[in-house]
């Protein structure tokens, strides 16, 4: 081979060797951290949901479960009526992002502040799909009630919502012990 | 509004006859097509549950009479036995005498059981299986869990409700006194909205359930507990299982105060205007 072929040789290797590692700095360039997804620190429940917030559009929606619950953790520390305006306001605010569909925004909603029990949340009748499953279906309730206590009564003061919450679990106790009596004994 | 209805017998021609009239309460939730919330109103009280109840109630009177004196008679004889100081000097002949008409009152007290028990047992299936049947077919088979939560919530789900019968465990009460305050709540039930119907139907019939389980049984055991006394009599003693028996009729027909323990809820909130999230359902 001619010193000049090999000249030109090398100087190709060394055009690769320049693109390959150009390339390798600018990949390294483009590669963010993850966000750190924290949850968050203040006591306040405005600044605390504005941190949620933020978090939730800068790609942490999938701690979105996380963060509810440190914003119910927050909010028990300043229980007030209002506060079940602000969940739900914050999550509408949710659903308008995309974050949540409507249907997992009124689950987040009800489980903790109404008196219905989302856990009861069935198209089908009584005696074949209820009177089966009733003890899985109450012991649902029952971890239910227990969110309602945190929303209705240490959240939001609303003593009479939970005592009614409560209420209707027993009457749902009793009512479904009855039909289902009565469904077995055809 | 009250109506008097006349009241049919099939005379022997095999013809209806009209033989008395009777009075009909009037029984909102039979009369009501619809509640005034729209929904549809749940039937669970048709005319004949509340007739079996106000019969039950009446059967049940008239044994709770017919015993009471009985029992009375037993409690007196049982004092006397045990000021006598009759534990364990059985062999006395005075002691054995006074075995033997605790005896003779027990077999009388399982003779009259004997006598009303059919009757009541009777009643009571009347009503549990009327009862078992509107439940199936009302809450059981035309409804979901979600649509009996909103039925038992009536149209007000804020947190308010009008005070509802609490009814399950009152063993402290008269069996009589039970169906009677079971009746007047079905018959008179005008501001019974659908919700307290539907607890009240179903607190009757797992109760009826229960009654009709416990009649049978203490059936079963009248024939043997009255063999096995009469054969007491022959020897004139007292048996533990005798006081047993006598203490359980007791506190089934009469109750036992002790046992209608009430443990007060939580005091109810401040009935302000309750915010309303656009995500309730």
């Amino acid at each position: 081979m001619n010193p000049i072929a090999k000249i030109r040789r090398y100087a190709r290797y060394a055009r690769y060797a320049i693109v390959v590692s150009i390339a390798s700095i600018a990949l390294s360039g483009c590669a963010t951290s993850p966000p750190p997804c924290d949850g968050p620190q203040t006591k306040n429940l405005y600044t605390a949901i504005d941190h949620v917030k933020a978090s939730l559009d800068s790609g942490c929606a999938a701690h979105f479960a996380a963060y509810y619950d440190d914003l119910l953790t927050i909010a028990e520390g300043d229980p007030k009526p209002e506060n079940k305006r602000i969940f739900s306001e914050f999550l509408v605010w949710s659903t308008d992002e995309g974050l949540l569909s409507t249907r997992q925004a009124k689950e987040y909603y009800n489980r903790y502040f109404n008196v219905k029990f989302v856990s009861l949340a069935s198209d089908y009748n009584n005696c074949s799909h209820t009177c089966p499953r009733r003890d899985r279906v109450m012991l649902d309730m029952q971890r239910e009630l227990g969110d309602k206590e945190r929303g209705l009564l240490k959240i939001s003061l609303d003593n009479a919502g939970y005592y009614r919450a409560d209420e209707l679990y027993q009457e749902i106790e009793l009512v479904l012990e009855a039909t289902c009596t009565a469904c077995s004994a055809r | 509004m009250n109506v008097l209805s006349p009241v049919l017998r099939l005379d022997s021609a095999g013809a209806w006859r009209p033989v008395g009239l009777i009075l009909t309460l009037p029984l909102p939730a039979l009369v009501q097509a619809q509640s005034s919330d729209g929904a549809p109103t749940i039937r669970l009280f048709p005319t004949t549950v509340v007739e079996d109840l106000r019969q039950t109630s009446s059967v049940a009177r008239e044994m709770e009479t017919g015993l009471q004196e009985v029992i009375g008679r037993l409690d007196q004889q049982q004092q006397l036995y045990n000021e006598s100081k009759c534990d364990g000097a059985e062999s006395d002949p005075g002691c054995q005498r006074l075995a033997k008409q605790i005896g003779a009152t027990y077999l009388e007290m399982l003779g009259i059981m004997e006598e009303r028990l059919p009757d009541m047992e009777h009643t009571v299936n009347n009503t549990r299986l009327s009862l078992e049947k509107r439940l199936r077919s009302e809450l059981g088979n035309k409804m979901s869990s979600w649509t009996l939560q909103e039925s038992l919530l009536g149209s007000n789900s804020s947190g308010t409700k009008p005070p509802a019968p609490t009814m399950r465990g009152r063993s402290g009460m008269r069996l009589s006194e039970r169906f009677r305050q079971y009746y007047q709540l079905v018959a008179s039930s005008a501001s019974n909205s659908d919700q307290s119907l539907a607890v009240l139907a179903s607190d009757i019939y797992l109760d009826m359930d229960e009654t009709s389980e416990l009649i049978a049984r203490t059936r079963e055991e009248i024939a043997r507990a009255t063999l096995i006394e009469q054969l007491n009599q022959s020897f004139g003693t007292i048996t533990p299982e005798m006081m047993e028996i006598v203490g359980g009729v007791k506190s089934i027909l009469f109750g036992d105060e002790a046992d209608y323990v009430q443990v007060a809820g939580p005091p109810p909130g401040s009935f302000e205007e309750e915010y309303r999230s656009p995500l309730e359902n």
